[in-house]
């Protein structure tokens, strides 16, 4: 569907003439000839007006009462007046009749100073109240769920909170219960509101009914300020304002970007911010002293660890994830692979690596979708993963598109997903099998290849396939986007490419893929030449290193001497965490960024320099969809943590590493900020001439800019999708299936308001399977292959496939990579006992 | 119109507003205006001279301050429960020019309840080596939980100390600055 053409109308407010788009509310209308209508229940983000408060009465000529303009389009020649006596009447009477019941407990409420009730009511009330009746009284404040509490005498039932839950996050936990002035808001059955995204409803509150628990009396609106930032916990990448006060983060606030997250946050993004100033957090270098890891000076750490490397040289592997920017994978790049004649670098930590020429292929400007691309798009395909998990701000957007520009959704994943029932078609492929299930597809769109036996191989519906390609295929049909999650890994790219080609996504200005990376800036490390194959820019690197999985069984085998982690945690992200265990144990030297002591780092690390926080960062990042995103300190750094781009630097020039010629200033390495993403943009030829005022506080994408033309183009397709390998077919045992949840990461582990929510390994089990083996909902069991097993509890699963499990990956332990990948499983019920 | 028609201005009732004129100057009346109340307001400065010196053995011996004073911070409690009256609103600190108070407050709890409301002030800290006793916290207070009180002896030996905390602005002081009487 294309984006909806702008016409502009001509209309009177106030004896002014002014302009608008055609289709826009009074409201919104109003604003370009600079004239202010209150409004309470009005939120264009969440969809079509309700005109609940009242607030915004207009008089318009023509018709005889007041109009709300909230709901009412701007038409050519309307003449409407919002400062007649009439108007201001009743104005004042909706505030007086709003403030009824309010409390007016402003001194102890946390609202107070940035509340659009007090706002109105001293811009558009009366003054006074006449209201001498004893007001609703309600139990309070409660918990309406263990991050917001709510004060249902504050609530001017605007109905906004219940909207977001029914309309936008989708997930149909908020209702109003009773009617008229007992109406009260509230979950069904008083549970508590736990859901992805239940936090948006604290700033969506316009009066102080719903507030944050963690932020519950911490600050006024007087005692903090505001920093502007990129939330670097999934790739969504969402912009972000936290709340400061005496160098500490209280509040994490959504920055509106259009563009990037329509102005949503996930609960993580929002609380996870605790972490930032957990006790439990590393604020200066250890080093290790014996069998014990000690505090140490900065200089003697980077000498520790410089003389480390240095022994090492030639036999270093580093991974980098995370938080980590691109100048920081940019420098540990160049570090390892000038300063230490090593090329096994790394940032795809649980992935397989990926050839350069398919890298260019998929990442070429013409082929990448936009975000707002897929609420515009005529059909959205999510291919091989779960947004809600895996870049969650995407979710809201894809849930947008389906509800308010009838984009058609398919889903096309292993695991059962949330999306599922907005989907126009869903269908479940084998885990593992994503190149069976896309070769199917691609042959389904008219290429060579029997559907219905790669489909077998797929363990997939060819029925279900072919519907697929009717949909994608369509006559005359609109644009195409594919949301393919990383995890769908390297074999399954040909096909893939070769899909993008029959559909011409790459000639359409509006279709395009859109990959959802493993790591919060996985297209940033990629870019700034953090892989095994590939230097800066996607650049041919003179012989290719190593890729994670192989990094660790080459540390393993003592093959490689030391290993650099940059914000990563190899058993949390890896897929085979007792590989790296082993691996990390075999090392003689591992250095480490982190901002929490793991068992590991705890044994085996010999230097661990303290990690910085987003909050703290300086540099910037990479969305999915080729944004370049600034991050701005808005703290400084506690205890001793320094920049990590600086201690990269430090070591940089520890290890003596000669940066070519074309650096400007002569300096070998960066002294600033700054100076590092400059660097940067000097060594990706298609950043070419960004600089940090360039992006701003809005990003650019590279693909718009004119250096874009310096990206080295990939082979056209069509690609050779080669045979696929058949997925595992277990004979009584069960195929194995791994998802990240949201929840799994190390931030909300150390967030106390988040706490509760971190997960402990669950298997997920279709009803059949679980009836078979008889399981039932929570039950502990023991889920085993190759020796291996990990305890689960168990989770039954609607619509999940009979035969295949999924377990949970990135748990600190005890998840789905202590298991072999790609190998049938046996589920026991472990120790009889089952949890109440 | 052809001819100007001249109105003659009549006024008539309550038109006029009589005003009345003070006394011509010149004469003995004259004289006394000029100079009788000066000599009046002398009469209390040689009444003064006559008195001799008068020295307050400053600091045994205080002078007692008016009664809207405003000296030293105090915050209060309700006499009935002990409960402090404050709750933490920070609007004090919004309305401080000096921007000299820092409040960080808490939520009350069953078992630990502090003040009447929700909140109360965990930290209550007013820098006096910045405060102007200008008295807007006292006029910001919802609740009356902080008054400008009279004492006036706040020298310190140390920056620092002059930074009082809740616990300080509570206590009575040590020694109260006596208050004048109506007729002193």
């Amino acid at each position: 569907m294309p984006r909806p053409e702008v016409r502009i109308v001509t209309f009177s407010i106030d004896g002014r003439e002014v302009q608008a788009p055609e289709g826009v509310m009074l409201v919104d209308g109003a604003k370009h000839g600079d004239v202010e209508i209150p409004v309470f229940c009005y939120e264009p983000k969440l969809g079509q007006p309700v005109g609940a408060c009242r607030m915004c009465l207009v008089e318009i000529e023509g018709i005889p009462k007041l109009q709300t303009a909230c709901s009412t389009p701007v038409k050519d020649g309307m003449v409407v007046h919002t400062q007649t006596t009439r108007v201001r009447e009743a104005q004042n009477s909706v505030v007086e009749f709003l403030l009824v019941n309010h409390p007016l407990d402003c001194p102890v409420c946390d609202k107070g100073g940035e509340c659009p009730l007090q706002d109105i009511t001293f811009g558009w009330g009366r003054g006074i109240s006449r209201m001498v009746e004893p007001k609703r009284h309600f139990k309070k404040p409660l918990e309406l769920s263990p991050l917001i509490a709510i004060d249902r005498e504050r609530c001017i039932l605007c109905y906004r909170c219940v909207r977001f839950s029914q309309e936008v996050s989708e997930d149909y936990q908020l209702i109003l219960h009773e009617r008229g002035a007992q109406s009260y808001v509230g979950t069904f059955d008083s549970h508590p509101y736990v859901a992805p995204f239940s936090g948006n409803i604290i700033e969506l509150c316009p009066v102080g009914a719903l507030t944050s628990r963690p932020y519950r009396f911490r600050a006024r609106p007087w005692d903090i300020e505001g920093a502007g930032t990129v939330c670097t916990l999934c790739p969504s990448q969402c912009n972000v304002e936290l709340t400061v006060r005496d160098e500490r983060v209280l509040r994490v606030l959504g920055r509106d970007h259009a563009d990037v997250d329509d102005g949503w946050l996930c609960d993580k993004g929002r609380f996870a911010y605790q972490a930032i100033h957990s006790e439990e957090r590393i604020v200066e270098p250890l080093v290790r002293d014996g069998d014990q890891l000690r505090p140490a000076s900065w200089e003697r750490a980077l000498s520790a660890a410089a003389s480390a490397l240095g022994k090492a040289r030639g036999s270093v592997g580093a991974l980098a994830g995370g938080t980590t920017t691109n100048e920081e994978a940019f420098l540990l790049q160049r570090l390892v692979r000038e300063g230490l004649g090593s090329a096994d670098v790394d940032s795809r930590i649980d992935g397989s690596p990926m050839p350069l020429e398919l890298q260019r292929a998929l990442a070429a400007p013409a082929l990448g979708a936009t975000v707002p691309d897929i609420e515009f798009a005529h059909t959205v395909l999510v291919l091989g993963t779960e947004p809600v998990d895996d870049a969650p701000i995407l979710d809201l957007r894809i849930r947008k598109g389906v509800r308010r520009r009838g984009v058609q959704l398919a889903v096309a994943t292993p695991r059962p997903s949330s999306l599922d029932r907005n989907a126009k078609l869903w269908l479940r492929y084998a885990p593992g099998a994503e190149h069976a299930f896309l070769a199917a597809l691609e042959a389904a769109l008219g290429a060579s290849g029997d559907v219905d036996r790669l489909c077998a191989v797929a363990d997939a519906d060819p029925k279900a396939v072919r519907a697929l390609a009717d949909l994608l295929g369509e006559d005359g049909r609109g644009d195409v986007v594919i949301l393919w999650g990383e995890r769908v890994g390297a074999a399954a790219l040909p096909a893939l490419l070769n899909v993008a080609g029959r559909l011409g996504l790459a000639e359409r200005e509006g279709a395009g893929l859109l990959e959802v990376p493993a790591s919060a800036n996985g297209r940033g490390l990629r870019e700034a030449g953090m892989q095994p194959n590939a230097g800066p820019g996607l650049s041919e690197v003179a012989a290719a290193g190593r890729s994670a999985q192989q990094i660790a069984a080459a540390a393993a085998d003592g093959e490689l001497a030391a290993l650099y982690l940059l914000h990563t945690d190899p058993i949390r992200d890896g897929a085979d965490a007792p590989l790296w265990r082993r691996a990390l144990a075999r090392a003689s030297t591992v250095i480490a960024h982190s901002a929490f002591l793991t068992d590991e780092l705890r044994e085996h690390a010999t230097v661990v320099f303290p990690a910085e926080s987003y909050a703290e960062k300086e540099g910037t990042v990479t969305h999915p969809d080729g944004r370049l995103q600034r991050l701005r300190p808005g703290i400084g750094h506690p205890g001793s943590v320094r920049a990590e781009w600086s201690v990269l630097a430090e070591l940089e020039r520890a290890v003596s590493v000669r940066v070519p010629q074309g650096d400007t200033n002569g300096h070998s390495s960066p002294l600033t900020g700054p100076m590092a993403t400059r660097q940067l943009v000097e060594a990706v030829p298609f950043y070419a001439g960004l600089t940090l005022e360039e992006i701003g506080g809005r990003g650019v994408r590279w693909q718009e800019r004119a250096a874009a033309e310096a990206f080295p183009a990939g082979p056209a397709g069509p690609f050779d999708v080669g045979e696929p390998t058949p997925v595992a077919s277990p004979h009584g045992a069960l195929r194995l299936g791994t998802f990240r949840s949201i929840w799994a990461a190390p931030e909300v582990e150390h967030a106390p308001a988040l706490k509760f929510l971190a997960r402990s390994a669950t298997l997920e089990v279709s009803p059949a399977d679980a009836e078979r083996l008889g399981i039932e909902n929570g039950d502990r069991v023991r889920v085993g292959n190759d020796d291996r097993s990990v305890e689960a509890r168990a989770a039954i699963r609607g619509n999940a496939p009979a035969g295949t499990v999924f377990l949970d990956a990135g748990l600190p332990a005890g998840g789905a990579s202590e298991l072999v990948d790609g190998t049938p499983v046996s589920v026991d019920r472990a120790g009889v006992e089952v949890t109440a | 119109m052809s001819t100007l028609e001249i109105r003659r201005w009549a006024p008539t009732g309550d038109t006029v507003i009589a005003v009345q004129r003070g006394p011509e100057p010149g004469g003995a009346g004259g004289l006394y205006r000029a100079f009788g109340e000066t000599l009046r307001g002398l009469k209390t400065t040689f009444g003064r001279l006559v008195e001799g010196t008068y020295v307050y053995q400053y600091p045994e011996e205080k002078i007692p301050v008016y009664p809207r004073f405003r000296g030293r911070h105090k915050l209060h409690r309700f006499e009935d429960t002990g409960l402090e009256k404050c709750v933490g609103c920070s609007l004090c600190a919004a309305a401080c020019p000096a921007d000299c108070i820092r409040v960080v407050a808490a939520e009350n709890t069953p078992e630990q309840r502090v003040s009447a409301g929700e909140r109360y002030a965990a930290v209550y800290e007013i820098n006096l080596s910045r405060c102007i006793f200008c008295g807007y916290c006292e006029v910001a207070c919802p609740f009356d939980a902080i008054t400008m009180g009279h004492d006036f002896e706040l020298s310190d030996y140390n920056r620092d100390d002059l930074i009082f905390t809740k616990e300080m602005l509570l206590a009575e002081p040590l020694e109260r600055t006596p208050l004048r009487t109506e007729d002193e």
